[in-house]
């Protein structure tokens, strides 16, 4: 017992698991953060340039935390890979809750997010205190870029 | 001031370059190589309509297509209708898709796109991503396979679709829709 307790703090914390959205839960999410800016990052694990841009975000996000600034990844990797996806955010710094994408249909839910997206990944969207849509970012996109649009909308 | 201008003319010249095909227009004839190395253009491969599907021997949603576009190729081959699978990726060199494609069985040739040019001229930016192309060229149907990587969530087979249109002397109801999937590794290009 003594063992076990003198070991806890060592031993790696467990990612925690990546909660299953689909186009009602992209909805719930923004209504839970109105009054704050919110980043969706859609990515994979399977998405070099998503990967690559990730630690960028994070870094933007503790920046302008403090100004309401928040980052929501949703990962759009299959089921089998919900692990690796969750140890990958962990280890880059997201902040959960961590989520994963969960659709009947890729078409209806593309369209949901923005017409415009073709589905493709790394993609952002920005979104205001309102929770309208303030920008969308498709493939890989300089994190200057984006802390321009954010910068934007701060009074 | 005549370096400004040869810059423009330049940087206009590779705009007019890339994404040269578009929907309701002629296609271009263009070269891939086989993974022997041979080349081979889209006059010598293409037929009374052809498919040109952007692949990939890495990307989950590219792979979740495979059992289709095999299933794709023995409903529609028959029927004369031509398919030109290419990989773009310039992180894919020929051996992998080579044995990428043995691996899954595929009945049909890959072709490499060496420096993603063909990919360029379509615009093309996943995988997978089709372009149909009618006796004359023309694209008819640029987009998805099928509306959900899921096969459980499919409600639309697009590219069949489009084909059966086609192959009826019908015009396509649906002729762009979302090509969901993994980026192109394009070759990075220095200025």
């Amino acid at each position: 017992m003594l063992l076990l307790s003198l070991l806890l703090p060592v031993l790696p914390a467990a990612a925690p698991a990546l909660q299953p959205v689909d186009e009602a839960g992209v909805r719930q999410i923004l209504q839970a953060n109105r009054g704050k800016i919110v980043l969706f990052d859609f990515w994979a694990t399977w998405c070099d340039p998503c990967r690559a841009e990730l630690p960028a975000l994070v870094k933007l996000e503790e920046k302008y935390r403090s100004r309401g600034v928040v980052l929501v990844t949703i990962s759009c990797d299959s089921p089998d890979s919900g692990r690796a996806a969750a140890g990958f955010l962990r280890k880059t710094g997201v902040r959960p809750p961590f989520y994963i994408k969960r659709v009947q249909n890729d078409e209806d839910f593309i369209n949901s997010v923005d017409v415009k997206w073709s589905g493709a990944l790394p993609a952002l969207f920005l979104y205001d205190r309102a929770g309208t849509r303030a920008g969308s970012f498709f493939g890989e996109t300089d994190s200057v870029e984006i802390e321009r649009a954010i910068s934007k909308l701060f009074p | 001031m005549q370096l400004a201008i040869l810059s423009t003319i330049l940087a206009l010249s590779s705009v007019a370059a890339a994404q040269e095909y578009k929907l309701g227009s002629p296609v271009a004839d263009f070269t891939v190589r086989d993974l022997q190395g041979e080349t081979h253009t889209f006059n010598q491969l293409k037929g009374v309509i052809t498919v040109v599907t952007f692949i990939s021997v890495q990307c989950p949603v590219s792979n979740a297509y495979n059992e289709r576009m095999k299933a794709l190729y023995a409903d529609y081959a028959p029927k004369g209708v031509h398919f030109i699978f290419l990989n773009a990726n310039s992180t894919e060199p020929a051996a992998a898709v080579e044995h990428h494609a043995k691996s899954h069985g595929f009945p049909f040739p890959v072709y490499k796109d060496d420096g993603n040019l063909v990919a360029d001229r379509f615009n093309a930016q996943s995988t997978p991503e089709a372009y149909v192309m009618d006796k004359s060229s023309v694209m008819r149907y640029h987009g998805s396979i099928d509306d959900s990587q899921q096969e459980s969530g499919i409600r639309n087979q697009w590219l069949r679709k489009a084909l059966d249109a086609m192959l009826g002397g019908e015009p396509v109801q649906k002729a762009e829709t979302k090509a969901f999937g993994c980026t192109i590794k394009r070759v990075r290009k220095s200025l």
